[in-house]
């Protein structure tokens, strides 16, 4: 092989070797509401379609929908699935619809109580004017629990893999125990090779 | 003219009435503005069609699944939707749906939804519903997209 060819098929090779890096990574932004099937495990498209059903048949319920503001605490959702699931996220997004819409007002609830506890000891302390310091023994109690569990099945063979997830949430009376409000959202995806 | 042919003309009248006002309340457009429950404004609508045509949006590849029937009602102060999807085909089609609210000024009430994914059966119906995040949405459109 002469020099020339050489130094042409040394090019070529670089050129190929460039080409190959550029190609393998290519990031892009996304509709952040699309329909997210990457995976059949738990993804955006469920967390989204359960917190927007729910919120949604939460706000007819006749406790929310015929009262003043009820105010509503945040319990835990328990994740009865196989796979890790954050479920505050699913309560997060149902708080968030509820709170914009504007028919129900949330309590403080148990995750976040030592940071209110603390913020109020803090204004009470000699650093702030008393004033406009934050009172204790001011708090108000909610009117109602929201809680649940997320479940799923899953079923595979050979080729299919088929995954069911159930989210069930119950709007409790904290007074006098009665439930107000219950409602499901199922979700079927399954995915088949080949 | 006697009394008794009167009264005779008179239930027959009322009679009448009473079944053109029936028809009319059937028909849907029982308030102005509105057509099968369903919020217009000016629009022109005077089907079922119209009105579907009106409300829907149909975004990507076209499909054999087709939005035939929308009613509207009122919830609390939300409104209410139910819209039947019509898959003309001998296959199964996936599709992908949401809802934009639109407030008093035309202005979106609200974010957009996320799409959700809905299954079709061959020669099938299925009734979707939404029900507006907020009272200040008084009008929306249904947008419909192929998911395959």
């Amino acid at each position: 092989m002469t020099p020339s060819r050489r130094l042409a098929l040394a090019g070529a090779l670089a050129a190929a070797a460039l080409a190959a890096g550029c190609a393998k990574d290519t990031t892009r932004y996304g509709d952040a509401r699309g329909v997210e099937t990457v995976t059949n495990t738990f993804g955006s498209t469920d967390l989204q379609l359960m917190a927007e059903s729910m919120a949604r048949s939460m706000q007819q319920a006749p406790v929310i929908a015929s009262a003043n503001l009820p105010i509503v605490t945040v319990q835990e959702v328990k994740n009865k699935t196989s796979e890790y699931i954050d479920t505050r996220a699913i309560t997060d997004s149902i708080r968030s619809e509820l709170q914009k819409g504007g028919k129900v007002r949330f309590a403080v609830d148990a995750s976040a109580m030592n940071q209110q506890v603390d913020e109020l000891k803090r204004q009470q302390s000699d650093l702030y004017a008393k004033d406009t310091a934050a009172e204790t023994g001011r708090m108000v109690g909610a009117q109602y629990r929201l809680e649940g569990n997320i479940v799923s099945i899953v079923k595979e063979v050979k080729n299919t893999k088929d995954v069911y997830y159930k989210l069930n949430l119950q709007l409790w009376n904290i007074r006098n125990g009665l439930l107000e409000w219950s409602d499901e959202k199922e979700i079927r995806k399954t995915t088949t090779r080949g | 003219m006697n009394w008794n042919r009167i009264v005779k003309t008179g239930v027959v009248a009322a009679a009448a009435l009473a079944v053109f006002t029936g028809c009319a309340t059937k028909k849907g457009f029982e308030q102005p503005g509105f057509a099968f429950g369903c919020p217009i404004g000016d629009a022109k609508v005077s089907s079922m069609d119209d009105l579907v045509k009106a409300k829907t949006v149909i975004e990507g590849r076209r499909s054999t699944v087709v939005a035939n029937e929308m009613r509207c009602t009122k919830s609390g102060d939300l409104l209410k939707i139910d819209t039947n999807l019509n898959n003309d085909s001998k296959s199964v089609k996936r599709m992908a749906y949401k809802f934009r609210w639109i407030d008093q000024q035309g202005m979106r009430a609200w974010e957009e939804e996320s799409w959700k994914p809905v299954l079709l059966y061959d020669n099938s119906n299925l009734v979707i519903s939404g029900i507006s995040p907020t009272n200040k949405a008084v009008d929306f459109r249904l947008i419909l997209r192929s998911d395959e």
